[in-house]
């Protein structure tokens, strides 16, 4: 099974996220998931395609999307993306979620929506 | 004349929940005298409230303290902030304070944070959760310490937690950073290859001390410059004017 069929879009419209940044790019497959807030532990664990879970809200975490290739960043907890994250995300043409939920509730609701780790 | 300062930037005293109780000003400058240590930094966590007692034990013994602080920034990572000025340095204990969650300390779980005077004195208690981070990122943080005259050193970067490598992944284009500081695990000329961001930053090690054995025998950096000032130590971090640092 995994996540390969899942569109992105698919996830935003069922789950409360908001669309921040790269709405024009939801049409792409969601290939797997991943969480964590280390960064150097995501660079090495997570996969093009994989949605990230983060509290993490530096410009950092734009750049690791954009390295790995990542389908899309979900800034949980209702933490606020620093500025410059938004104005990277936006130039990079990153997608850029935010939520209410805790990165625990969105994840398992990720999960439950079909995508999983590889 | 440039000289050779022996120099330790990172020194936890009393006042971090996680140092030895043997850790006040006094104790960590008489044992820096033994050791020809002649430029210290005590860089308690998110606080200064000890620096002052250095001072006072520093004056007749040779050595010089730096004003400085370890702070945590939003995303966790752990900054080294040097100031030349005492002034300076209360200045940014007061942006520090408007950043600070309203959490108090757990003395059981993660140890005392202590002030004292320079004869060991203990003055008061602070209640607060010091090991904690801010609510400001680096970013901001980085910013404000260079508006107010300082400079921020990246601290232990190669460690798997509270680095801004851990945390971070590699350091952000544009940081206003220093120097980084590395820990005795790495060795100064293995750095940039197994982090290639650092390519560029001056490295600095100091022995981040919680108690006294650590500081006599952590690493330290030795800066050849003709005074112990921090406008001189940033020379030597450029490699101006024939200063420079040896690690």
């Amino acid at each position: 099974m995994g996540g390969y069929g899942v569109i992105l879009g698919a996830l935003t419209s069922a789950l409360p996220v908001e669309v921040r940044t790269g709405g024009d790019k939801l049409d792409q497959p969601v290939t797997g998931g991943y969480a964590s807030d280390l960064l150097s532990n995501v660079m090495g664990q997570a996969g093009a395609g994989y949605i990230w879970v983060t509290m993490q809200g530096h410009q950092n975490i734009v750049a690791v999307a954009s390295l790995l290739g990542l389908a899309g960043i979900v800034l949980a907890g209702g933490v606020a993306p620093d500025e410059e994250t938004l104005r990277k995300a936006q130039r990079e043409g990153i997608v850029l979620l935010t939520t209410e939920l805790s990165a625990f509730e969105i994840t398992g609701r990720l999960y439950s929506l079909g995508i999983r780790a590889q | 004349m440039i000289r050779p300062f022996k120099a330790d930037l990172h020194v936890h005293s009393v006042l971090s929940p996680c140092a030895a109780v043997e850790m006040t000003p006094r104790n960590i400058v008489w044992h820096a005298a033994a050791n020809e240590i002649e430029i210290l930094a005590i860089t308690d966590h998110n606080a200064a409230d000890n620096v002052i007692a250095a001072f006072q034990a520093a004056k007749d013994a040779g050595i010089t303290i730096i004003p400085g602080m370890e702070v945590e920034t939003r995303e966790e990572a752990h900054l080294i902030v040097l100031f030349e000025k005492m002034r300076q340095l209360k200045e940014w204990q007061q942006y520090v304070d408007v950043h600070r969650g309203s959490s108090l300390n757990d003395e059981q779980k993660f140890g005392a944070q202590f002030i004292v005077d320079a004869e060991d004195n203990l003055l008061s208690v602070r209640p607060e959760m010091l090991l904690a981070p801010l609510s400001a990122g680096l970013d901001e943080i980085t910013r404000h310490v260079t508006s107010l005259g300082g400079i921020c050193i990246a601290s232990h970067i190669d460690r798997p937690a509270y680095s801004i490598l851990s945390q971070l992944g590699f350091i952000p284009a544009g940081l206003d950073l220093t120097a980084v500081e590395i820990s005795r695990r790495l060795k100064p000329q293995d750095a940039v290859q197994k982090f290639p961001s650092l390519k560029g930053l001056p490295i600095v090690m100091n022995s981040d001390a919680h108690t006294i054995d650590d500081f006599i025998d952590g690493p330290k950096t030795v800066f050849h410059i003709e005074e112990p000032t921090l406008a001189e130590i940033i020379m030597a971090l450029k490699g101006l004017n024939g200063r420079k640092a040896v690690v």
